[in-house]
C-alpha cells in the first residue's frame, strides 16, 4: 500500500509521540534507536497491507496492532527504566524508574514511599526557604501570644500571632533542604545502582 | 474469563514471552517483525506487537541477543541472534520450563484421578 500525505502525517505523528515519551526517562540514541526500529516495522507492514480504499482504516488498524505510542513508551519504561536511570541519573529517568520499581515489588514500594517522603521534606523546606525573601514577615518561629507554636512559613497571620528570627530559619531550613535532598537523590541512584547490579549478577550467575 | 483469570493469564503470558522471543531467535537470525510473525503464527502470546521491542532491547542490553542494522530491500531492519550467554540462557530456561510444566501436569492429573 502506497501512503497519501495525510497517512504519512499520521505516522510521523505516532512516532513523533513515541519519541517525546521516550526522552523523558532514555538516552538520546537508545530513543533514536528505538524510534528507528518502531518506524521500520510500520513501513514494513505498510509495505505488505493490500491497497485499500479506506487508507485511514488500513493505518488505524495497524497502529492499533502496535499499540499506542504512550502504552509502547510504557512497556519501554518497564524494560530499560532502571538502566537509564543509572547511567543518565536525570531526575525524570529516576523519577519514571522508582515508580516501575514501586509497582512491581514489595521491596520498591517501601524505597519508593521513602524516597518520596525525603524529596517532600526537602522541598518543604527549600519552599521556606524561598518565601523569606517574597514574604519577611511571614517566616520564622511563630508564637502566638508568647507561647511558641512552631517554625515555618504561615501565609495568614492570625490575630496574637508574631513571627522571629526568620532569617534564622531561611537559613536553616535552606541547608537543611539542601542537605536532605542531596541525601535523598544520592540515595535514589544508590538504590537504582544496586537493583541494577543484582540484576546483572543474577545473569552472571547462570551456569556456564 | 474471571477478571482474576485474565490477570493470572497475562502473567503467564508475559513469563512465557521472554522464552518465546529467544526460541524464536534460536534457529537463526531474525529481526523484530519476523519474530512477531512467527510468534503469531504459532502461538497467541503477542497481544501487542510493540510490546516485542522494548523486550528484545532489554534482552540485547542484558548480552543475550546481539542486535545489528542491516539496509533491506526498501528500508534498514534491526536483525538478532542469540550469543553465547543467550543459548546457554535459553537451555537453561528450556530445563526449566519443561521441570515446572512436568510437575504441573502431575498434579493436574492427581487432581483429575482423585475427582474421579
Amino acid at each position: 500500500m502506497n501512503l497519501s500525505e495525510s497517512g504519512e502525517a499520521r505516522i510521523r505523528g505516532y512516532l513523533f509521540m513515541l519519541e517525546t515519551s521516550l526522552k523523558t526517562f532514555l538516552k538520546r540514541d537508545v530513543v533514536a534507536d528505538a524510534v528507528r526500529e518502531v518506524e521500520s516495522h510500520i513501513r514494513e507492514r505498510v509495505r505488505e497491507t493490500e491497497p485499500m480504499p479506506n487508507e485511514r482504516d488500513a493505518l488505524n488498524r495497524l497502529l492499533d496492532a502496535l499499540g499506542p505510542p504512550h502504552r509502547l513508551a510504557r512497556a519501554y519504561s518497564a524494560e530499560l527504566a532502571v538502566d537509564a536511570a543509572v547511567s543518565s541519573g536525570r531526575l525524570g529517568a529516576m523519577v519514571r524508574a522508582i515508580f516501575v520499581l514501586a509497582s512491581n515489588t514489595v521491596e520498591g514500594f517501601a524505597v519508593g514511599v521513602a524516597l518520596l517522603c525525603g524529596y517532600l521534606l526537602s522541598a518543604s523546606c527549600l519552599l521556606v526557604a524561598l518565601m523569606k525573601p517574597i514574604f519577611p514577615d511571614n517566616v520564622g518561629l511563630r508564637w502566638v501570644n508568647g507561647e511558641f507554636r512552631g517554625a515555618g512559613w504561615e501565609p495568614f497571620l492570625e490575630p496574637g500571632m508574631v513571627m522571629t528570627d526568620g532569617w534564622w530559619v531561611m537559613g536553616i531550613c535552606a541547608v537543611v533542604g539542601s542537605i536532605l535532598l542531596w541525601l535523598t537523590h544520592r540515595g535514589a541512584r544508590r538504590y537504582l545502582r544496586r537493583v541494577g547490579e543484582r540484576r546483572l549478577r543474577r545473569i552472571d550467575a547462570l551456569p556456564a | 474469563m474471571t477478571p482474576s483469570t485474565d490477570a493470572w493469564t497475562e502473567q503467564m503470558r508475559r513469563g512465557g514471552l521472554e522464552l518465546a522471543i529467544l526460541l524464536a531467535v534460536a534457529p537463526g537470525t531474525r529481526y523484530g517483525l519476523e519474530i512477531i510473525r512467527h510468534l503469531q503464527e504459532l502461538t497467541d502470546l503477542v497481544v501487542t506487537e510493540g510490546t516485542i521491542y522494548p523486550i528484545l532491547g532489554r534482552l540485547a542490553r542484558d548480552g543475550w541477543l546481539e542486535a545489528e542494522w542491516q539496509a533491506g530491500a526498501a528500508h534498514p531492519r534491526k536483525y538478532y541472534r542469540l550469543t553465547a550467554r543467550g543459548r546457554r540462557r535459553l537451555d537453561a530456561m528450556i530445563g526449566e520450563w519443561q521441570t515446572f510444566s512436568a510437575k504441573i501436569d502431575r498434579l493436574v492429573r492427581a487432581a483429575a484421578k482423585e475427582r474421579v
